[in-house]
């Protein structure tokens, strides 16, 4: 057994950037671990800590020496290092001094494919002190910074000035240099509570001495639970609830190294502008948490989170309520200014607003979805002029002060603008619900208007970003297509909207005529979002196999796609399926074998000799006529349930007869017959396909 | 001390104890530059001098223009002429948010009572082909200051680093005095009574705000944005940047006004700005040029 020691790695910052923090963290961490085990060093727990001032790790029991290695170093075979009088060759010295030893002193190595030269080397372990400076550099080197910056006369980027770094393994500082910074063993307190330096005698104190007497708490989780149970405590003070945003919460924790939380107040007569206008002033602007009554109405209190526990609290506490009101009457007078004009009229102000560059303004996008959602709603059979209407307003409320100052309520208030200009409701939900689901699980539009604008935008984008050869790669995808295809695909099959994806595709496709699409542009965007579709399945636990079985048909419409889904789902539970798995892949090699294209379709009784194909084509015939009118119904889990029936005569037919006989025409009536069963099959899914 | 009678930390106390700070720190105290410029950055003191190697270390007080943010003198909190302190240290010491720090102190705020926090804020001015990281400075949630580390300038690297610091004056003040409206701000003691920032401003924003919005001719500004730029270019052919600079200035505040009278589309928006980046550029690598070849003077000890 090795003796460990714990090792802590503290980098001391310049506020670093909160929503960066814990992917900073993270990789810090993951970084070093990798760096430890790649150079074979043993370790136990890894501790990460993540503050706005300070990156650190702590490796528990990492092991102080490699273990020794013996290596074997390979030189020329035997046959080539000796002449026929026994002198060693240029190519055997050569190694040897290569080595630091002569030829004698070299090993033999045998395998079972000749004799070579060589020499064991015996590799003493390296003590760890000497390895974790080029881990910490190499780690640092890999940090996922967003923007690196340098600072004063010095060359040196990171995420933000540092000021210190801190370096121990058990007792003892491990020296280098980092960011032209000396390692030490001091560590520094909250910026204002303890601003001197602390000193740390080994790793383990690192986390209690931070918290006192520092006034930091390290760790980023526990600062976050922290702050969450304070929240919910000062809500409870003001008779509230806490609407608590995660990403939010995230944000505050790197945005403090000691929260304390306090509560504020503002006029209640901001309370008649919508909800979301004042969480967003709130939680966006002020990074505050907002606060509800019992039946969800907002309060007029907030949550603020200050770093540091004041000796006067209520200078806090009335400097942000100080703070809110302008926002809030900025927000209030950009509501009033924006309803000074019906929504509709901001219609012409779309033209000044490049979507994309080849793609035209956004009211050229506008005069498309028009169209498209019009097509949309005939296809559907729903409101027509409702469909065009939503189009038309869509995308009005972009040009708003209020969504110019705060995007993300883009559709929230085009919802509020069109009630004011009294359009219909469900044309005023839908200009909301035109970009749900916006993130992986939110909810689908609910209005027939809204379903089929959503449809349309997330339509329009795709043949048009696909139109200019944008196509997503890789991570990225800056125009979120994938969000889109997936979208579309959850609020078909979600939703239950019988479309065809081919006739949608095309009829987003002609928006595009201007742009001289390629003729294969349709197909190329239905393959990607069957990709995608591949993907929804996956991750609901649905197999590749059964996907590809459905896939192989190539069902354009996803309900049905979706319903064939089902069917297989259903189907491979029985008893039956892999027996009728194994069997079609079977019969689908003979008919591949027999050239598909010249079987007969016809089956011709007189020709059935064996007692096992007179049952199959019985079986087949009584079957057919009860799953055909299923098939047509689309009731795909009834009739593969049905087929499943079909188990024992398919079985008895191959035990017993030989389809590829030498007589031609009987080979041909059993192919028939197969090519039959086969296309039963077929008629839902390509079942072949399924592994056990 | 000029406390005003009503013993309020007055606005022209609020500059004298920034500049005797900053003058303690090794600062010349400069002067507002005298045009229209849209911050602090503009002035020369800052965008010229992050360019190239000489150090500086300045501290000014810069009047700011900012047409569409008028408000005829309606809005307690919004105005289209205000104030800036600016501080430029380059290189930007190590210590220098605790330089900074010490300076709200001399404000009169402890930071022990106050919540004091850096927070994240990148900043870029695509005007001025520039960008640099920093923080805004929130006191009890409230911006009193940008800080920013310049990384680039006329597109040009800033190396080394200059550190800069930008004080809102008026929201400063108004905190300090405990006053809901910049209007209500007491300036300094007048003779028989304090005078205060509406006393000096109300007029002008009211005055300013219906030129900036109503009756600033968009021809002759459009007209005199071309004349900039093309005398702009003419003077960085003759190797004068400082003359070549004030173009980009007058351009750009007439592109400002422009804005203000909605005379620009969004999409020509764009393209405006470009034309006023691509001579900041060519400014910035005039006027590098030009301490190049002087011997950049201000590397010299004495």
């Amino acid at each position: 057994m090795t003796e460990s020691k714990d090792l802590l790695i503290e980098i001391g910052t310049e506020e670093l950037p909160p929503r960066a923090l814990p992917g900073l963290s993270g990789a810090f961490a993951d970084q070093m671990q990798k760096g430890i085990a790649d150079v074979g060093l043993t370790y136990g727990k890894i501790r990460r800590f993540a503050t706005p001032r300070r990156l650190a790790v702590i490796i528990e029991q990492l092991a102080a020496r490699q273990a020794d290695r013996t290596t074997e170093k390979r030189g020329p075979s035997v046959s080539a290092s000796f002449t026929d009088d026994g002198k060693p060759t240029k190519a055997a010295e050569g190694f040897a001094r290569s080595c630091g030893v002569t030829v004698e002193e070299l090993d033999r190595i045998k395998t079972d494919k000749g004799e070579w030269l060589g020499l064991q080397v015996h590799e003493p372990g390296k003590y760890t002190e000497e390895l974790i400076p080029a881990i910490a550099v190499q780690t640092l080197s890999r940090l996922p910074i967003p923007k690196r910056m340098r600072w004063g006369e010095s060359n040196i980027e990171f995420v933000r000035p540092v000021h210190w770094v801190v370096v121990l393994f058990g007792k003892d500082i491990v020296p280098f240099e980092l960011f032209g910074i000396k390692t030490g063993r001091k560590t520094h307190g909250h910026r204002f509570h303890h601003p001197g330096a602390i000193k740390l005698e080994n790793p383990s104190e690192y986390q209690h001495k931070l918290r006192d007497p520092g006034y930091v708490i390290a760790d980023f989780n526990e600062r976050r639970e922290q702050i969450r149970s304070q929240a919910l405590t000062v809500a409870k003070a003001c008779r509230g609830t806490v609407i608590i945003d995660e990403d939010l919460l995230d944000e505050i924790t790197g945005l403090v190294e000691w929260p304390v939380g306090l509560s504020g107040s503002f006029d209640k007569k901001y309370l008649s502008l919508p909800p979301e206008v004042l969480i967003a002033c709130m939680q966006n602007q002020q990074k505050y948490f907002p606060l509800q009554d019992a039946d969800g109405k907002l309060l007029n209190h907030f949550i603020a989170f200050s770093n540091i526990d004041s000796l006067d609290p209520e200078i806090v506490r009335a400097g942000n309520e100080r703070v809110i009101d302008p926002r809030l009457n900025d927000a209030a007078f950009f509501w009033q200014q924006d309803l000074r004009r019906p929504l509709a009229e901001y219609q012409h102000e779309l033209e000044g607003i490049v979507y994309q560059k080849q793609l035209g303004t956004l009211a050229e996008k506008t005069t498309r979805l028009e169209k498209l959602a019009g097509h949309l709603a005939t296809l559907l059979d729903q409101n027509i002029e409702h469909a065009r209407r939503a189009a038309t307003l869509s995308k009005c409320d972009l040009v708003t002060e209020m969504v110019g100052e705060f995007p993300a309520l883009q559709g929230i208030m085009g919802r509020y603008y069109a009630i004011e200009s009294n359009e219909l409701t469900d044309i005023a939900r839908s200009l909301e619900e035109q970009y749900f689901p916006r993130f992986s699980g939110d909810r689908l539009p609910e209005t027939e208007t809204g379903i089929v604008l959503s449809l349309s935008d997330k339509l329009d984008t795709l043949a048009g970003i696909f139109a200019i050869g944008q196509v997503p790669s890789g991570e990225k995808d800056p125009f979120g297509l994938r969000r889109a295809a997936i979208g579309i695909l959850r609020i078909i099959i979600e939703g239950k909207v019988d479309l065809d994806l081919v006739d949608c595709l095309t009829a987003a496709v002609d928006g595009y005529e201007h742009l001289k699409v390629s003729d294969d542009l349709v197909n190329q965007v239905f393959e990607y979002m069957m990709e995608r579709l591949r993907h929804y399945y996956l991750e609901q636990g649905i197999s590749m196999d059964i996907f590809e079985s459905v896939y192989a048909r190539r069902p354009t419409r996803p309900l049905d796609f979706h319903d064939r889904i089902q069917a297989v789902r259903n189907f491979i539970t029985l008893p039956e399926a892999e027996r009728l798995a194994a069997a079609n892949k079977r019969i689908s090699n003979i008919l591949k074998q027999a050239d598909d294209q010249k079987i007969e379709t016809e089956i011709r009784e007189e020709l059935l000799q064996e007692t096992a194909e007179r049952d199959l084509a019985a079986a087949l015939n009584r079957v057919s006529k009860i799953v055909m009118p299923m098939l047509n119904g689309n009731e795909y889990s009834n009739a593969l349930t049905e087929l499943a029936g079909l188990k024992a005569p398919v079985d008895a037919f191959f035990d017993e007869v030989m389809v590829m006989c030498d007589d031609e025409v009987l080979k041909t009536n059993r192919l028939a017959l197969l090519k039959d069963l086969n296309q039963l099959f077929l008629r839902t899914a390509d079942i072949s396909r399924l592994q056990n | 001390m000029t406390a005003s009678r009503q013993g309020v930390f007055s606005f022209q106390e609020l500059i004298s104890r920034l500049q005797a700070y900053w003058q303690s720190r090794g600062c010349i105290i400069e002067q507002p530059y005298d045009m229209e410029v849209g911050a602090g950055t503009f002035h020369p003191s800052t965008f010229l001098r992050a360019i190239g190697p000489e150090p500086w270390r300045a501290a000014y007080v810069q009047p700011s223009r900012r047409p569409t943010d008028g408000r005829y003198g309606d809005n307690p909190n919004r105005l289209q002429h205000y104030y800036q302190f600016q501080v430029i240290l380059k290189p930007s010491p190590e210590d220098i948010q605790d330089i900074y720090l010490n300076s709200l102190v001399k404000l009169g705020i402890d930071p022990l009572k106050h919540d004091i926090r850096f927070v994240e804020d990148d900043w870029e001015s695509p005007t001025l082909g520039a960008w640099g990281l920093g923080w805004e400075i929130w006191l009890d949630g409230m911006e009193i200051s940008q800080f920013t580390y310049f990384q680039q300038a006329g597109g040009l690297d800033c190396k080394p680093v200059s550190g800069e610091i930008t004080y809102g004056l008026e929201r400063i003040a108004m905190y300090l005095q405990g006053c809901e409206s910049v209007y209500d701000l007491i300036w300094g003691p007048g003779p028989d009574r304090d005078i205060t920032y509406g006393d000096i401003y109300h007029q002008n924003e009211v005055e300013m705000s219906a030129y900036n919005f109503e009756f600033a001719d968009t021809q002759s500004l459009f007209a005199w944005f071309d004349t900039c730029e093309r005398e702009c270019r003419k003077l960085i052919e003759k190797e004068l940047p400082l003359p070549a600079f004030e173009m980009v200035l007058k351009a750009s505040h007439a592109f400002n006004l422009l804005d203000a009278r909605h005379a620009i589309s969004v999409t020509e928006r764009q393209r405006f700005i470009l034309r006023v980046r691509d001579l900041s550029r060519l400014v910035a690598k005039a006027y590098y040029d030009k301490r190049e070849s002087l011997g950049f003077p201000l590397l010299k000890k004495q």
